[in-house]
């Protein structure tokens, strides 16, 4: 599901690479820990990965065709994210001028799914992360681990091959954090994705089926 | 996908839903009026087409004297009527008359019933039982307008009077085919030329050519054999020619709906871009889930859209609605002064509504285009991260400094180009270049400005404020972009109004020295009148006459006024305010004056020897000087009653300037009394006259103030919104400082003193763009357009003051804003996570 080769990136300015020569593979069904220390270089690999930021060298592979973002052009880049990627963020991101089942439905209106299967699927998926009821309701009268649900639900509507996940549980209560991360997992495993969370959090990394740490010497 | 733009107009709609509305009342106002314009105008233009084609029929080539008071020969008419190209010619006599007192004089029209019928049938009186050529019979017909406004009916007796001429005749019938508005007479020709002359020759032949005539080629070979005091015209002059007359009147309401609409547009902008940045978040989250570039930028493009097509949508229908009431109310003129005060239908095409339309949504766009720019090139994962991120940095780069020496100079020149199709175009342009100076030159004062204050010793409220700014360049830039325009059309406009108020203030004191003006309008006074004032016994001083006829110069503009004057020819100045030298003409010449509009259009220079049409044939005069007219835009030549006799002109007074004797003024009104109930004439003092045009002038200008104060508040209004937008964004810092220590009142006290500093940096480019356009419309517009010349006269006590009074309001703007970003709780905005 993801490729990493000869990963390097360095930004201007800097005395040396943030990382350079990253080698890194999740398959499907996989979910994968990253850690790693602050400023060593974890969302910056994050969002080379998306292609949100541009690799100085190396190639990501994406998606059962394994189609290099790195080569790819903006608008084929934004194209596959909509198609083979969902996001988790810590902050949650949930847009709040848009209904819950609204959110929910982004990544089918941008993947063009077929307009008559988004309400079917959003329903179906606000069920499994438990938000049954929910789909009308606006954000601001959410709860930080309802939001955190509206954003799993959203990153996993759309079946991506690939999910990327930062800090998915940094804004939770632990109570609320153990709960979201089992639920994230469960439907991570149910649809067969790759994952790859970056986290601080040891408790997080041992629920992953392998935890890789990013320090200045490479991937370890 | 369309889907999910839908989802985002409406919550756009939904969370922004004053500023949204505003932008499109603003799109609105702009295409309300300048489709109200045209709607008027158009109408207006068929109204007096229509009316003119009553009177002239529908021929193919018309010919007719110079000069008013010259006519065709009989000779020339019974020449033409003899080629066989000509299927009819209709002579017509043409004239003015009285009926009773009445004070407007009517046309009288004698024409020949048979050529008529041909040419003319509009003009055909209704026939009942009479045939022939005793239809007329000694006897007149009325339109039916006229009829109602006298209160008579066909059969009725009545006295028709020229200068102190009366004649009895009979109203036999009515004019079934004219308008409404048409108040008309219509005599036999040859009973008319009886009475009013001239004996040999007719106003005017109306010619009606053969279908298979070649009619360029007709006309052309005709006009070379005909003598130079005759002109032969074509349908399509005379439509020229209306069109001419209020052209740049019109170009000049149409530029002022456009400023109208660029302040849309600007609010557009504002809007938008503090949507932007506001959802700067949002739009990266999107990018992030696969919403590509181009459609991030089509987005807020099609919100520019959805604010632009309700707004020109609505905008026609008040533009209709307006034309409507303006009609109703005030009739076709527009406050111009070039059409009769009719009502005429309003009748709206498709073309020009839909390009109204397309106007009002091209606007929209243009405001959106570059907050959709920013919005496509916003980095994702650092918008994500931390919003919007502002890429104009405060300053201007130094090797892009050049550009604003550039731009003043592009400016300049434009300036000293020609007018284009009779319009100041290149003026036009000048003034949009240096409103984009202005904008581009907010960096670098705003640079130079915070630079200072940031190097000095500030209480903390204000230190915060001034470094707010410098890390929100962008946002103040739009702010004082908004105050930039807005203020300097308005001071431009003060400015300009000012200096023509003041110089049209001076002319009055020298072309009204008398203190009583008696005229008859376009009818000679009285013989017993004028013999009256010449006995010793009549209370007056002095008396100076002067007589009036029109001269076509050019057969597709409007006539130029030829004024015969009771004026020594060595000492014009006396009574014509000279704007240059004055040259002494050689003695065996006659010699004219020429207005300034006159030399303007037709490029007459003193000095010039002048081939003009007087008094039925071509004379050569030397042009003496150039005198200042704001009265009569196409053009006006002056000559002398004496040189006018010497040609062998007919000197007819019809206005007179009086000079009371000392102590003897109410004798003199009372004098003057008979005279103006008996014949109709009008007596008004110098005061009256002046205070009359005085309030025509400021009538004329009060839609332009009233469209720059709309101008002004949407100005404000884009302070207050980029301000609140730009506080919101800000709003954990702020929120920040409050933990921290900062109470309400500081925080507040610092965006009020943002607000009030971004405010300043506007107002002063603003006052000093308002001062360069103003001198622009002074010295390029108006001579170009309304071939006035002024000068420049800065009102400072106005401008500052309104620079003043704006800057108040920019700091009850702000204060808005300052409300608004520290209502809510510090803890709440500090625990929001979205």
């Amino acid at each position: 599901m993801l490729t990493v080769s000869g990963l390097g990136k360095q930004y201007p300015g800097a005395s040396r690479p943030l990382f350079s020569h990253l080698d890194l593979g999740v398959s499907a069904g996989e979910i994968v820990a990253l850690l790693g220390e602050s400023g060593t270089g974890k969302s910056t690999l994050l969002n080379c990965i998306a292609g949100l930021e541009t690799a100085d060298s190396g190639s990501v592979g994406i998606g059962p065709q394994g189609l290099d973002i790195v080569r790819l052009g903006e608008t084929a880049r934004a194209a596959l994210r909509a198609r083979c990627i969902g996001f988790v963020f810590q902050a949650f991101h949930v847009l709040p001028t848009l209904t819950v089942a609204q959110n929910v439905a982004l990544p089918l209106l941008l993947s063009q799914v077929a307009a008559d299967e988004h309400v079917g699927r959003t329903q179906a998926l606000l069920e499994r992360v438990g938000l049954a009821g929910f789909g009308g309701r606006w954000p601001a009268s959410l709860s930080g681990g309802e939001l955190q649900r509206v954003a799993i639900a959203r990153a996993l509507v759309h079946h991506p091959a690939l999910i990327l996940a930062d800090e998915p549980t940094g804004n939770l209560d632990p109570r609320t954090a153990d709960g979201i991360l089992s639920l994230f997992l469960e439907r991570v495993r149910e649809q067969a994705a790759g994952a790859l969370i970056v986290t601080h959090s040891q408790q997080v990394a041992q629920c992953c089926d392998r935890i890789l740490t990013l320090t200045p010497d490479g991937l370890v | 996908m369309t889907t999910l733009a839908w989802w985002l107009i409406r919550a756009q709609f939904r969370t922004r839903a004053a500023a949204t509305c505003l932008s499109m009342l603003a799109i609105a106002l702009g295409v309300a009026l300048g489709y109200s314009i045209h709607l008027i105008n158009e109408a207006a233009l068929a109204d007096f087409g229509r009316a003119m084609k009553v009177v002239q029929g529908d021929p193919d080539a018309v010919i007719a004297a110079r000069d008013s008071s010259g006519g065709v020969p009989l000779a020339t008419i019974n020449a033409i009527a003899r080629d066989p190209a000509v299927l009819a010619i209709a002579p017509v006599i043409e004239t003015r008359v009285r009926i009773g007192n009445t004070g407007t004089p009517l046309r009288l029209i004698g024409l020949d019933v048979f050529s008529a019928a041909a040419v003319l049938p509009r003009l055909l009186p209704r026939n009942e039982g009479m045939t022939g050529g005793d239809i007329f019979g000694g006897r007149i017909f009325a339109s039916p307008a006229l009829l109602d406004r006298l209160g008579q009916r066909p059969g009725a007796s009545v006295t028709l009077w020229r200068g102190d001429q009366r004649w009895q005749t009979t109203i036999a019938g009515d004019l079934p085919a004219t308008g409404p508005d048409d108040l008309l007479l219509v005599a036999d020709i040859a009973w008319v030329q009886e009475h009013f002359g001239p004996p040999d020759a007719v106003s005017e032949g109306r010619i009606r050519l053969a279908p298979d005539t070649d009619r360029a080629n007709w006309r052309r070979d005709l006009a070379a054999r005909l003598p130079a005091d005759l002109l032969l015209r074509a349908a399509e002059d005379d439509q020229a020619r209306v069109s001419n007359l209020s052209r740049a009147y019109r170009v000049n309401l149409n530029v002022l709906a456009l400023v109208a609409l660029l302040t849309g547009a600007f609010l557009v902008f504002a809007t938008q871009l503090t949507a932007v940045a506001q959802r700067s978040t949002q739009f990266a989250l999107l990018g992030v889930l696969g919403l590509s570039p181009r459609m991030r930028l089509l987005q807020v493009l099609l919100e520019g859209l959805a604010i632009g097509v309700p707004g020109a949508l609505g905008g026609l229908a008040l533009g209709y609605a307006l034309a409507l009431a303006l009609t109703q109310r005030l009739g076709a003129d527009l406050g111009g002064g070039y059409f009769s005060g009719s009502a005429p239908p309003i009748v709206p095409e498709v073309a020009p509504t839909l390009g109204f339309l397309t106007l009002g949504c091209a606007a929209s766009l243009a405001g959106a285009l570059y907050p959709a720019y920013l919005n496509r090139v916003q980095p994702l994962a650092q918008a994500l991260k931390v919003g919007f991120l502002q890429h104009h940095r405060a300053g201007v780069p130094s090797h892009r400094r050049w550009r604003l020496p550039l731009l003043a100079l592009s400016a300049f020149l434009m300036t000293r180009l020609p007018p284009a199709f009779d319009l100041p175009l290149a003026g036009y342009g000048s003034i949009a270049l240096l409103l984009v100076l202005g904008v581009r030159s907010a960096p670098l004062l705003t640079q130079w400005l915070f630079g200072w204050l940031a190097a000095r010793r500030l209480p903390a409220a204000q230190q915060i404020a001034v470094q707010n700014v410098a890390q929100a360049p962008l946002m103040a830039q739009v702010a004082a972009s908004g105050l930039i325009v807005s203020f300097a059309l308005t001071a431009s406009m003060v400015i300009m109004v000012s200096s023509f108020r003041l110089a049209v203030n001076h002319w009055l004191d020298h072309v009204l020295p008398a203190p009583l003006y008696l005229r008859s309008k376009a009818t000679p006074l009285p013989q017993d009148l004028l013999a009256g004032l010449e006995r010793a016994d009549a209370p007056f001083a002095r008396v100076e006459r002067m007589a009036q006829a029109a001269l076509t110069i050019d057969a597709r503009r409007p006539n130029v006024a030829l004024l015969i004057r009771e004026l020594e020819r060595n000492n014009p100045a006396a009574r014509l305010p000279f704007t240059g030298p004055l040259l002494t003409p050689p003695e065996d010449m006659a010699v004219v004056w020429v207005s300034e509009p006159m030399h303007e259009i037709y490029g007459i220079e003193p000095g010039q020897r002048l081939r003009l049409p007087l008094i039925g044939r071509v004379v050569d005069v030397f042009v003496g000087g150039i005198w200042r007219d704001y009265s009569r835009q196409f053009g006006a030549v002056t000559i002398s009653r004496d040189d006018y006799l010497r040609l062998g002109g007919d000197f007819q007074p019809s206005d007179l300037a009086l000079w009371p004797r000392p102590g003897q003024e109410s004798a003199a009104s009372d004098w003057l009394a008979g005279w103006t109930t008996g014949y109709g004439l009008e007596l008004t003092d110098g005061i009256e006259i002046r205070h009359l045009s005085l309030s025509i002038f400021d009538k004329s200008f009060a839609v332009t103030y009233a469209l720059e104060a709309a101008a002004t508040l949407i100005g404000l209004f884009a302070l207050a919104v980029t301000l609140a937008a730009s506080v919101r964004l800000r709003a954990r810092e702020l929120a920040t400082l409050g933990a921290l220590g900062f109470d309400r009142r500081m925080l507040r006290r610092a965006v009020i003193f943002e607000g009030a500093l971004i405010a300043a940096v506007g107002l002063l480019i603003g006052v000093a763009c308002g001062i360069a356009i103003g001198a622009v419309l002074t010295h390029v517009v108006n001579p170009q357009a309304f071939h006035w010349r002024m000068s420049l006269a800065v009102p400072w006590l106005t401008v500052l003051g309104a620079a003043g009074l704006t800057l108040l309001a920019a700091v009850v703007a702000s204060a808005y804003a300052a409300h608004q970003a520290t209502r809510l709780p510090t803890a709440q905005i500090l625990a929001d996570v979205q």
